[in-house]
Protein backbone atom coordinates (compact mmCIF):
# COMPACT_ATOMS: atom_id res chain seq x y z
CA UNK A 1 0.00 0.00 0.00
CA UNK A 2 1.38 3.44 -0.84
CA UNK A 3 -1.02 5.99 1.01
CA UNK A 4 0.13 9.25 -0.27
CA UNK A 5 -3.12 11.04 2.15
CA UNK A 6 -2.25 13.25 5.07
CA UNK A 7 -5.12 11.39 6.89
CA UNK A 8 -3.06 8.47 6.72
CA UNK A 9 -2.40 8.76 10.65
CA UNK A 10 -5.77 8.56 11.36
CA UNK A 11 -6.48 5.42 8.57
CA UNK A 12 -4.34 3.37 10.37
CA UNK A 13 -6.45 4.10 13.51
CA UNK A 14 -9.03 3.19 11.91
CA UNK A 15 -7.80 -0.06 10.64
CA UNK A 16 -6.40 -0.91 13.69
CA UNK A 17 -9.33 0.41 16.34
CA UNK A 18 -12.79 0.51 16.91
CA UNK A 19 -14.87 3.28 17.87
CA UNK A 20 -18.79 2.93 18.84
CA UNK A 21 -19.64 3.67 14.94
CA UNK A 22 -18.07 3.80 12.30
CA UNK A 23 -18.78 4.59 8.52
CA UNK A 24 -20.02 2.07 5.76
CA UNK A 25 -18.44 2.17 2.06
CA UNK A 26 -21.05 4.85 1.11
CA UNK A 27 -20.23 6.71 4.37
CA UNK A 28 -23.04 6.55 6.59
CA UNK A 29 -22.91 5.87 10.36
CA UNK A 30 -23.64 2.41 11.68
CA UNK A 31 -22.79 0.65 15.23
CA UNK A 32 -19.27 -0.83 15.37
CA UNK A 33 -18.01 -1.10 18.78
CA UNK A 34 -21.55 -1.02 20.49
CA UNK A 35 -24.33 -3.03 19.08
CA UNK A 36 -26.69 -0.59 19.58
CA UNK A 37 -28.38 2.72 20.65
CA UNK A 38 -30.93 4.73 21.66
CA UNK A 39 -32.10 8.38 23.00
CA UNK A 40 -33.55 8.13 26.47
CA UNK A 41 -34.83 11.91 26.77
CA UNK A 42 -33.14 14.65 24.52
CA UNK A 43 -29.84 14.80 26.37
CA UNK A 44 -29.13 10.47 27.61
CA UNK A 45 -27.44 8.27 24.66
CA UNK A 46 -27.25 4.91 26.02
CA UNK A 47 -25.16 2.51 24.37
CA UNK A 48 -25.47 -1.07 24.43
CA UNK A 49 -21.86 -2.85 23.63
CA UNK A 50 -21.59 -6.04 21.97
CA UNK A 51 -20.91 -9.19 24.60
CA UNK A 52 -17.91 -11.22 23.38
CA UNK A 53 -15.85 -8.73 21.55
CA UNK A 54 -13.01 -8.30 22.56
CA UNK A 55 -9.46 -6.49 22.40
CA UNK A 56 -6.42 -7.99 20.53
CA UNK A 57 -4.74 -9.09 23.55
CA UNK A 58 -7.73 -11.11 24.24
CA UNK A 59 -9.29 -8.78 27.20
CA UNK A 60 -13.27 -8.48 26.91
CA UNK A 61 -14.55 -5.24 25.82
CA UNK A 62 -17.26 -4.01 28.30
CA UNK A 63 -19.07 -0.79 28.83
CA UNK A 64 -16.28 0.36 31.12
CA UNK A 65 -14.16 0.40 28.26
CA UNK A 66 -16.45 2.84 26.77
CA UNK A 67 -16.95 4.53 29.95
CA UNK A 68 -13.02 5.04 29.77
CA UNK A 69 -12.79 6.19 26.03
CA UNK A 70 -15.40 8.97 26.85
CA UNK A 71 -13.98 9.79 30.32
CA UNK A 72 -10.11 10.05 29.07
CA UNK A 73 -11.88 12.35 26.20
CA UNK A 74 -12.83 14.70 28.21
CA UNK A 75 -9.47 15.42 30.48
CA UNK A 76 -8.41 17.43 27.26
CA UNK A 77 -9.56 20.64 26.04
CA UNK A 78 -8.71 19.66 22.10
CA UNK A 79 -8.09 16.11 21.67
CA UNK A 80 -9.11 15.75 18.42
CA UNK A 81 -7.10 17.00 15.89
CA UNK A 82 -9.10 18.18 13.50
CA UNK A 83 -10.20 20.40 16.29
CA UNK A 84 -12.72 20.94 18.71
CA UNK A 85 -15.96 20.80 16.65
CA UNK A 86 -15.94 17.12 17.35
CA UNK A 87 -15.82 17.70 21.28
CA UNK A 88 -18.55 16.17 23.20
CA UNK A 89 -19.29 18.39 26.52
CA UNK A 90 -16.59 18.05 28.59
CA UNK A 91 -19.47 18.64 31.67
CA UNK A 92 -21.13 15.08 30.86
CA UNK A 93 -21.47 12.13 32.59
CA UNK A 94 -20.89 8.63 32.36
CA UNK A 95 -22.84 6.04 33.70
CA UNK A 96 -22.42 2.32 33.81
CA UNK A 97 -25.66 0.52 34.27
CA UNK A 98 -24.75 -3.08 33.54
CA UNK A 99 -21.71 -4.84 31.53
CA UNK A 100 -22.99 -4.06 28.13
CA UNK A 101 -24.68 -0.81 29.06
CA UNK A 102 -23.55 2.62 29.33
CA UNK A 103 -25.15 6.00 29.25
CA UNK A 104 -24.03 9.32 28.22
CA UNK A 105 -25.73 12.24 29.99
CA UNK A 106 -24.88 15.37 28.54
CA UNK A 107 -25.57 18.84 30.04
CA UNK A 108 -27.30 20.06 26.96
CA UNK A 109 -29.05 18.76 23.55
CA UNK A 110 -26.01 17.30 20.85
CA UNK A 111 -27.81 15.52 17.91
CA UNK A 112 -24.52 15.41 16.62
CA UNK A 113 -22.70 12.71 18.94
CA UNK A 114 -23.31 10.62 16.90
CA UNK A 115 -21.15 11.39 14.53
CA UNK A 116 -18.80 12.67 17.15
CA UNK A 117 -18.54 9.01 18.67
CA UNK A 118 -16.31 8.36 15.44
CA UNK A 119 -13.64 10.07 17.28
CA UNK A 120 -13.98 7.95 20.16
CA UNK A 121 -11.62 5.00 20.02
CA UNK A 122 -12.53 2.30 22.40
CA UNK A 123 -9.11 0.97 23.77
CA UNK A 124 -8.16 -1.39 26.29
CA UNK A 125 -6.65 -1.04 29.68
CA UNK A 126 -2.66 -1.86 28.62
CA UNK A 127 -3.40 1.00 26.75
CA UNK A 128 -3.98 3.37 28.51
CA UNK A 129 -1.36 2.34 31.11
CA UNK A 130 1.33 1.80 28.58
CA UNK A 131 0.99 3.97 25.78
CA UNK A 132 -2.32 6.26 25.92
CA UNK A 133 -3.34 9.11 22.99
CA UNK A 134 0.23 11.02 23.52
CA UNK A 135 0.19 10.33 27.23
CA UNK A 136 3.69 8.59 26.89
CA UNK A 137 5.03 10.04 24.05
CA UNK A 138 4.27 13.61 25.18
CA UNK A 139 2.56 13.46 28.70
CA UNK A 140 -0.70 14.99 27.32
CA UNK A 141 -3.79 14.03 25.13
CA UNK A 142 -3.60 17.58 23.90
CA UNK A 143 -4.45 16.99 19.58
CA UNK A 144 -3.25 13.95 19.81
CA UNK A 145 -6.72 11.42 19.74
CA UNK B 1 -3.63 8.14 16.83
CA UNK B 2 -1.36 4.83 17.46
CA UNK B 3 1.74 6.17 18.39
CA UNK B 4 3.95 2.64 18.64
CA UNK B 5 2.63 -0.89 18.10
CA UNK B 6 0.78 -3.01 20.54
CA UNK B 7 -2.39 -5.46 20.26
CA UNK B 8 -3.91 -1.75 21.70
CA UNK B 9 -7.52 -1.88 20.60
CA UNK B 10 -10.33 -4.20 18.59
CA UNK B 11 -9.92 -3.39 14.97
CA UNK B 12 -9.82 -5.88 12.18
CA UNK B 13 -5.82 -5.52 12.21
CA UNK B 14 -3.02 -4.86 14.83
CA UNK B 15 -0.49 -2.43 14.08
CA UNK B 16 2.70 -4.67 14.61
CA UNK B 17 5.67 -2.49 12.95
CA UNK B 18 5.88 1.35 12.69
CA UNK B 19 4.22 4.03 13.05
CA UNK B 20 2.39 7.15 11.28
CA UNK B 21 1.91 9.93 13.35
CA UNK B 22 1.81 13.59 13.64
CA UNK B 23 3.41 16.63 15.62
CA UNK B 24 0.59 19.12 16.07
CA UNK B 25 0.62 23.04 16.63
CA UNK B 26 -2.62 24.14 18.09
CA UNK B 27 -4.16 27.44 16.49
CA UNK B 28 -6.96 28.96 18.43
CA UNK B 29 -9.85 29.54 15.75
CA UNK B 30 -12.63 31.23 18.27
CA UNK B 31 -12.62 31.44 21.83
CA UNK B 32 -12.36 28.08 23.33
CA UNK B 33 -12.28 26.57 19.75
CA UNK B 34 -9.33 24.99 18.36
CA UNK B 35 -8.08 23.18 15.25
CA UNK B 36 -4.04 21.63 15.19
CA UNK B 37 -1.87 21.93 12.19
CA UNK B 38 -0.47 18.57 11.30
CA UNK B 39 3.12 17.62 10.56
CA UNK B 40 3.04 14.14 9.71
CA UNK B 41 5.93 11.48 11.06
CA UNK B 42 5.87 7.90 9.51
CA UNK B 43 8.10 5.08 9.39
CA UNK B 44 9.64 4.23 6.07
CA UNK B 45 7.27 1.20 6.47
CA UNK B 46 4.18 0.17 8.56
CA UNK B 47 3.05 -3.64 8.90
CA UNK B 48 -0.80 -4.80 10.29
CA UNK B 49 -1.34 -8.12 10.88
CA UNK B 50 -4.80 -9.36 10.93
CA UNK B 51 -6.68 -9.80 14.58
CA UNK B 52 -8.26 -12.94 14.76
CA UNK B 53 -10.32 -11.75 17.84
CA UNK B 54 -12.60 -9.13 15.06
CA UNK B 55 -16.02 -9.52 15.99
CA UNK B 56 -17.13 -9.14 12.42
CA UNK B 57 -15.82 -12.34 10.37
CA UNK B 58 -18.14 -11.18 7.63
CA UNK B 59 -16.72 -7.98 7.15
CA UNK B 60 -12.68 -9.48 7.89
CA UNK B 61 -10.01 -9.30 7.83
CA UNK B 62 -9.38 -11.17 4.68
CA UNK B 63 -5.82 -11.08 4.35
CA UNK B 64 -3.46 -12.11 7.00
CA UNK B 65 -0.83 -8.43 6.68
CA UNK B 66 -0.72 -5.46 5.49
CA UNK B 67 2.29 -3.47 4.27
CA UNK B 68 2.38 0.43 4.47
CA UNK B 69 5.35 1.58 1.70
CA UNK B 70 5.82 5.33 2.98
CA UNK B 71 9.42 5.40 1.21
CA UNK B 72 8.00 5.42 -2.22
CA UNK B 73 6.93 9.05 -3.54
CA UNK B 74 3.47 8.97 -5.23
CA UNK B 75 5.08 9.01 -8.71
CA UNK B 76 7.10 5.93 -8.20
CA UNK B 77 4.49 3.83 -6.57
CA UNK B 78 1.98 4.90 -9.33
CA UNK B 79 5.16 3.46 -11.72
CA UNK B 80 5.18 -0.05 -9.42
CA UNK B 81 1.56 -0.63 -9.28
CA UNK B 82 1.05 -0.24 -12.86
CA UNK B 83 4.27 -1.57 -14.57
CA UNK B 84 5.15 -4.47 -11.83
CA UNK B 85 3.72 -7.43 -9.66
CA UNK B 86 4.96 -7.79 -6.32
CA UNK B 87 6.05 -4.24 -5.09
CA UNK B 88 3.04 -2.32 -4.82
CA UNK B 89 -0.71 -3.51 -4.66
CA UNK B 90 -2.94 -0.53 -4.21
CA UNK B 91 -2.09 3.71 -4.88
CA UNK B 92 -4.58 6.07 -2.98
CA UNK B 93 -5.10 9.11 -3.87
CA UNK B 94 -4.31 9.09 -7.66
CA UNK B 95 -4.30 12.21 -9.75
CA UNK B 96 -6.75 12.34 -12.37
CA UNK B 97 -4.43 13.63 -14.59
CA UNK B 98 -2.64 9.90 -13.96
CA UNK B 99 -6.19 8.08 -13.95
CA UNK B 100 -5.55 7.51 -18.08
CA UNK B 101 -2.44 5.79 -17.32
CA UNK B 102 -3.34 3.42 -14.79
CA UNK B 103 -6.53 2.57 -17.12
CA UNK B 104 -3.76 1.45 -19.97
CA UNK B 105 -1.90 -0.11 -17.54
CA UNK B 106 -0.80 -4.04 -17.86
CA UNK B 107 -1.33 -5.16 -13.58
CA UNK B 108 -3.49 -2.03 -12.75
CA UNK B 109 -7.09 -0.99 -12.66
CA UNK B 110 -8.76 2.32 -11.79
CA UNK B 111 -11.35 2.50 -9.20
CA UNK B 112 -13.00 5.38 -7.94
CA UNK B 113 -15.44 6.50 -5.31
CA UNK B 114 -17.70 9.73 -5.14
CA UNK B 115 -15.88 10.89 -2.02
CA UNK B 116 -17.78 13.21 0.76
CA UNK B 117 -15.09 15.91 0.22
CA UNK B 118 -15.70 19.50 -1.63
CA UNK B 119 -12.63 21.81 -3.53
CA UNK B 120 -14.21 25.34 -3.02
CA UNK B 121 -13.15 28.61 -2.34
CA UNK B 122 -12.67 30.76 1.36
CA UNK B 123 -13.69 34.06 0.36
CA UNK B 124 -12.52 36.93 2.27
CA UNK B 125 -15.67 39.08 3.11
CA UNK B 126 -13.57 41.47 4.59
CA UNK B 127 -11.16 42.37 1.41
CA UNK B 128 -9.89 45.73 0.67
CA UNK B 129 -10.54 47.11 -2.71
CA UNK B 130 -12.92 44.34 -3.60
CA UNK B 131 -16.31 43.95 -3.08
CA UNK B 132 -16.74 40.72 -1.57
CA UNK B 133 -18.56 41.98 1.26
CA UNK B 134 -21.65 42.25 -0.93
CA UNK B 135 -23.82 39.17 -2.02
CA UNK B 136 -23.91 40.11 -5.28
CA UNK B 137 -20.38 39.97 -5.90
CA UNK B 138 -19.86 36.76 -4.37
CA UNK B 139 -23.16 35.37 -6.87
CA UNK B 140 -20.44 36.76 -9.27
CA UNK B 141 -17.59 35.19 -8.80
CA UNK B 142 -19.93 31.57 -8.34
CA UNK B 143 -21.98 32.69 -11.61
CA UNK B 144 -19.15 33.19 -13.73
CA UNK B 145 -17.58 29.67 -13.20
CA UNK B 146 -18.26 27.02 -15.33
CA UNK B 147 -18.16 23.88 -12.83
CA UNK B 148 -19.25 21.35 -15.29
CA UNK B 149 -15.71 22.55 -17.76
CA UNK B 150 -13.96 22.14 -14.47
CA UNK B 151 -15.25 18.73 -14.11
CA UNK B 152 -14.97 17.40 -17.55
CA UNK B 153 -11.75 19.18 -18.88
CA UNK B 154 -9.65 19.92 -15.87
CA UNK B 155 -10.41 16.87 -13.89
CA UNK B 156 -10.96 14.64 -16.67
CA UNK B 157 -14.70 13.94 -15.70
CA UNK B 158 -13.66 12.63 -12.09
CA UNK B 159 -15.10 15.41 -10.13
CA UNK B 160 -19.28 16.49 -9.80
CA UNK B 161 -19.93 20.11 -9.78
CA UNK B 162 -20.91 21.19 -6.67
CA UNK B 163 -24.21 23.01 -5.18
CA UNK B 164 -23.81 24.28 -1.61
CA UNK B 165 -21.12 22.50 0.11
CA UNK B 166 -22.75 18.71 0.25
CA UNK B 167 -21.02 16.81 -1.99
CA UNK B 168 -23.39 14.48 -4.56
CA UNK B 169 -22.59 11.20 -3.43
CA UNK B 170 -25.97 8.76 -3.37
CA UNK B 171 -26.72 8.90 0.57
CA UNK B 172 -26.30 13.05 0.63
CA UNK B 173 -29.69 12.85 -2.21
CA UNK B 174 -31.83 13.44 1.31
CA UNK B 175 -29.49 16.24 2.33
CA UNK B 176 -30.09 18.05 -0.96
CA UNK B 177 -33.55 17.43 -2.21
CA UNK B 178 -35.54 19.57 -0.36
CA UNK B 179 -35.55 23.04 -2.13
CA UNK B 180 -33.90 21.57 -4.65
CA UNK B 181 -30.75 22.91 -3.91
CA UNK B 182 -28.57 23.07 -7.65
CA UNK B 183 -25.27 24.43 -8.44
CA UNK B 184 -25.35 27.96 -9.63
CA UNK B 185 -25.60 28.01 -13.34
CA UNK B 186 -22.62 29.15 -15.75
CA UNK B 187 -24.22 32.63 -16.57
CA UNK B 188 -21.57 34.91 -17.47
CA UNK B 189 -24.03 37.49 -18.26
CA UNK B 190 -25.88 37.54 -15.05
CA UNK B 191 -22.08 37.75 -13.27
CA UNK B 192 -20.87 40.75 -15.39
CA UNK B 193 -24.16 42.29 -14.40
CA UNK B 194 -23.75 41.41 -10.70
CA UNK B 195 -20.13 42.84 -10.82
CA UNK B 196 -21.05 46.07 -12.21
CA UNK B 197 -23.87 46.73 -10.25
CA UNK B 198 -21.14 46.42 -7.01
CA UNK B 199 -18.89 48.87 -8.74
CA UNK B 200 -16.17 46.08 -9.79
CA UNK B 201 -12.74 45.29 -8.44
CA UNK B 202 -10.34 48.36 -7.77
CA UNK B 203 -7.37 45.82 -7.75
CA UNK B 204 -6.53 42.20 -9.03
CA UNK B 205 -8.29 39.80 -7.48
CA UNK B 206 -5.78 37.28 -5.15
CA UNK B 207 -6.32 33.83 -5.59
CA UNK B 208 -4.56 30.77 -4.42
CA UNK B 209 -4.43 26.84 -3.80
CA UNK B 210 -2.42 24.58 -2.37
CA UNK B 211 -0.61 22.86 -5.42
CA UNK B 212 -2.28 20.10 -6.94
CA UNK B 213 -5.26 22.11 -7.48
CA UNK B 214 -3.38 24.85 -9.26
CA UNK B 215 -4.91 23.84 -13.34
CA UNK B 216 -8.15 24.49 -11.43
CA UNK B 217 -7.19 28.06 -9.77
CA UNK B 218 -6.15 28.94 -13.58
CA UNK B 219 -9.23 27.63 -14.96
CA UNK B 220 -11.69 29.33 -12.77
CA UNK B 221 -9.20 32.98 -12.85
CA UNK B 222 -9.58 32.57 -16.59
CA UNK B 223 -13.52 32.07 -16.18
CA UNK B 224 -13.25 34.92 -14.01
CA UNK B 225 -11.38 37.21 -16.41
CA UNK B 226 -13.79 36.58 -18.98
CA UNK B 227 -16.70 36.69 -17.78
CA UNK B 228 -16.01 39.79 -15.04
CA UNK B 229 -12.95 41.47 -16.78
CA UNK B 230 -11.65 40.63 -13.95
CA UNK B 231 -8.08 40.35 -13.05
CA UNK B 232 -6.79 37.18 -11.14
CA UNK B 233 -2.88 37.12 -10.13
CA UNK B 234 -2.69 33.29 -9.01
CA UNK B 235 -0.55 31.83 -6.31
CA UNK B 236 0.17 28.25 -6.48
CA UNK B 237 1.61 27.25 -2.44
CA UNK B 238 3.88 24.35 -2.93
CA UNK B 239 4.96 22.53 -0.39
CA UNK B 240 4.48 21.59 3.23
CA UNK B 241 5.52 24.83 4.90
CA UNK B 242 3.70 27.12 2.63
CA UNK B 243 0.73 25.33 3.32
CA UNK B 244 1.23 25.12 6.35
CA UNK B 245 1.88 28.73 7.27
CA UNK B 246 -1.34 29.80 4.90
CA UNK B 247 -3.24 26.81 6.94
CA UNK B 248 -2.10 28.78 10.08
CA UNK B 249 -2.63 32.31 9.07
CA UNK B 250 -6.36 31.35 7.75
CA UNK B 251 -7.49 29.29 10.76
CA UNK B 252 -5.83 32.18 13.35
CA UNK B 253 -7.34 34.56 11.14
CA UNK B 254 -4.25 36.97 11.14
CA UNK B 255 -3.58 39.16 7.90
CA UNK B 256 -4.39 37.08 4.25
CA UNK B 257 -2.22 37.83 1.43
CA UNK B 258 -5.51 36.08 -0.83
CA UNK B 259 -8.95 37.19 -1.38
CA UNK B 260 -10.10 33.74 -2.48
CA UNK B 261 -8.13 30.39 -1.04
CA UNK B 262 -8.93 26.98 -3.05
CA UNK B 263 -8.66 24.35 -0.28
CA UNK B 264 -10.34 20.41 -0.43
CA UNK B 265 -11.96 19.41 2.60
CA UNK B 266 -13.44 15.97 3.76
CA UNK B 267 -15.71 14.78 5.86
CA UNK B 268 -15.85 11.59 8.02
CA UNK B 269 -19.22 10.56 7.82
CA UNK B 270 -22.60 11.38 5.02
CA UNK B 271 -25.20 12.19 7.68
CA UNK B 272 -24.15 15.63 9.34
CA UNK B 273 -22.01 17.15 6.03
CA UNK B 274 -22.29 20.59 8.18
CA UNK B 275 -20.51 19.56 10.96
CA UNK B 276 -17.41 19.67 8.85
CA UNK B 277 -17.77 21.00 5.81
CA UNK B 278 -20.21 24.47 6.44
CA UNK B 279 -18.80 24.90 9.75
CA UNK B 280 -15.30 24.68 8.28
CA UNK B 281 -16.32 27.83 5.59
CA UNK B 282 -18.54 29.67 7.36
CA UNK B 283 -19.08 28.63 11.20
CA UNK B 284 -17.72 30.80 14.25
CA UNK B 285 -14.96 27.67 14.71
CA UNK B 286 -14.47 27.89 11.12
CA UNK B 287 -10.79 26.81 10.04
CA UNK B 288 -11.56 28.73 6.86
CA UNK B 289 -14.01 31.37 7.29
CA UNK B 290 -12.73 34.09 6.21
CA UNK B 291 -15.19 37.09 7.42
CA UNK B 292 -16.91 38.21 10.33
CA UNK B 293 -18.85 35.46 12.11
CA UNK B 294 -22.62 34.81 10.21
CA UNK B 295 -24.93 34.98 13.02
CA UNK B 296 -27.93 33.32 10.93
CA UNK B 297 -25.84 30.76 10.02
CA UNK B 298 -24.68 30.07 13.56
CA UNK B 299 -28.76 30.19 14.39
CA UNK B 300 -29.17 27.57 11.51
CA UNK B 301 -26.08 25.55 13.46
CA UNK B 302 -27.68 25.45 16.58
CA UNK B 303 -31.02 23.92 15.36
CA UNK B 304 -29.23 21.28 13.77
CA UNK B 305 -27.26 20.42 17.01
CA UNK B 306 -30.58 20.39 18.29
CA UNK B 307 -32.27 17.57 16.60
CA UNK B 308 -31.59 13.92 17.07
CA UNK B 309 -33.86 12.27 14.47
CA UNK B 310 -31.82 11.48 11.33
CA UNK B 311 -34.97 12.91 9.42
CA UNK B 312 -34.38 16.51 11.68
CA UNK B 313 -31.22 16.81 10.80
CA UNK B 314 -31.22 16.27 7.27
CA UNK B 315 -33.71 18.79 7.59
CA UNK B 316 -31.63 21.31 9.13
CA UNK B 317 -28.92 20.33 7.11
CA UNK B 318 -30.83 21.59 3.81
CA UNK B 319 -31.63 24.83 5.70
CA UNK B 320 -28.08 25.21 5.95
CA UNK B 321 -26.90 24.36 2.71
CA UNK B 322 -29.37 26.88 1.14
CA UNK B 323 -28.98 29.71 3.18
CA UNK B 324 -24.99 28.97 2.72
CA UNK B 325 -25.67 28.47 -1.32
CA UNK B 326 -27.90 32.00 -1.60
CA UNK B 327 -25.53 34.03 0.76
CA UNK B 328 -22.82 32.55 -1.48
CA UNK B 329 -20.74 32.44 1.47
CA UNK B 330 -18.10 30.21 -0.15
CA UNK B 331 -16.92 29.56 -4.00
CA UNK B 332 -18.15 26.70 -4.91
CA UNK B 333 -16.55 24.59 -7.73
CA UNK B 334 -16.88 20.71 -7.23
CA UNK B 335 -16.20 17.40 -5.71
CA UNK B 336 -13.51 15.72 -6.76
CA UNK B 337 -13.44 11.99 -6.88
CA UNK B 338 -11.06 9.59 -4.86
CA UNK B 339 -9.21 7.41 -7.41
CA UNK B 340 -6.87 4.21 -6.50
CA UNK B 341 -4.51 1.92 -8.43
CA UNK B 342 -5.74 -0.96 -7.27
CA UNK B 343 -3.76 -4.73 -8.94
CA UNK B 344 -5.77 -6.40 -10.62
CA UNK B 345 -5.66 -9.37 -8.33
CA UNK B 346 -6.61 -7.25 -5.35
CA UNK B 347 -10.47 -6.83 -4.77
CA UNK B 348 -10.99 -3.44 -2.99
CA UNK B 349 -13.81 -1.47 -2.74
CA UNK B 350 -13.42 2.11 -1.92
CA UNK B 351 -15.39 4.29 1.31
CA UNK B 352 -16.34 7.50 0.83
CA UNK B 353 -14.88 9.07 3.78
CA UNK B 354 -12.03 6.89 4.73
CA UNK B 355 -9.46 4.05 4.09
CA UNK B 356 -10.36 1.11 5.33
CA UNK B 357 -8.73 -2.13 4.36
CA UNK B 358 -10.50 -4.80 6.78
CA UNK B 359 -12.95 -6.43 3.79
CA UNK B 360 -10.26 -6.01 1.05
CA UNK B 361 -9.22 -9.43 -0.09
CA UNK B 362 -6.62 -11.15 -2.89
CA UNK B 363 -7.72 -13.59 -5.45
CA UNK B 364 -5.95 -16.73 -6.10
CA UNK B 365 -3.88 -15.62 -8.85
CA UNK B 366 -2.29 -12.96 -6.17
CA UNK B 367 1.58 -12.71 -5.83
CA UNK B 368 1.83 -13.34 -2.01
CA UNK B 369 -0.62 -16.84 -2.45
CA UNK B 370 2.06 -18.04 -4.85
CA UNK B 371 5.11 -16.90 -2.81
CA UNK B 372 4.17 -17.33 0.51
CA UNK B 373 1.17 -18.91 0.88
CA UNK B 374 -0.87 -16.57 2.79
CA UNK B 375 -2.40 -13.47 1.65
CA UNK B 376 -0.38 -10.34 2.03
CA UNK B 377 -1.04 -6.81 0.55
CA UNK B 378 1.55 -4.12 -0.09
Amino acid sequence: MVDPSPLNWLYITYNTVEEPVRVTHRGKVRPAAMRSYRWRGRRTLEIRVRPGDRFADGTTLTADSVRRALEEQFRWEAPHPPGTHFNIDRRSRVEIVDEHIVRLHMPEVDGLVLGKLRATHVMSDRFWADLGFGYARNRSGEGHW
Amino acid sequence: MIDAPGPWASGAFTLIEGHSVIDTEAIVTDGADRTWLQTEDRSPTLRLRANPHYWDRRRGPRVAEVEFRNDLPPERALELVCDTVGEVDLVTEVPPTAAGRVRRSRHARLVAVDAVRVLAGAIDRSAEGLPLVDVRARRALNLAVDRRALADDVLDGHAHPLAGLTPPTPLTALHRAPGRLRPYPHNPDEAARLWRAVGGAHRPLRLATFGSWEAVAHAVAAQWHTALGLAVDVTALRGADAERDARRRQAAKLPRDWDVLLVDHGAQSVDVPPLELHRAFVGRSGEFRAGPVDPEFERLFTRLRSRTSQLGQVLAANRIDRYVSSQALALFLVAPRALYAVNHDVDFRPYATTFELADTSVRRGHWSTRQRGTPVAT
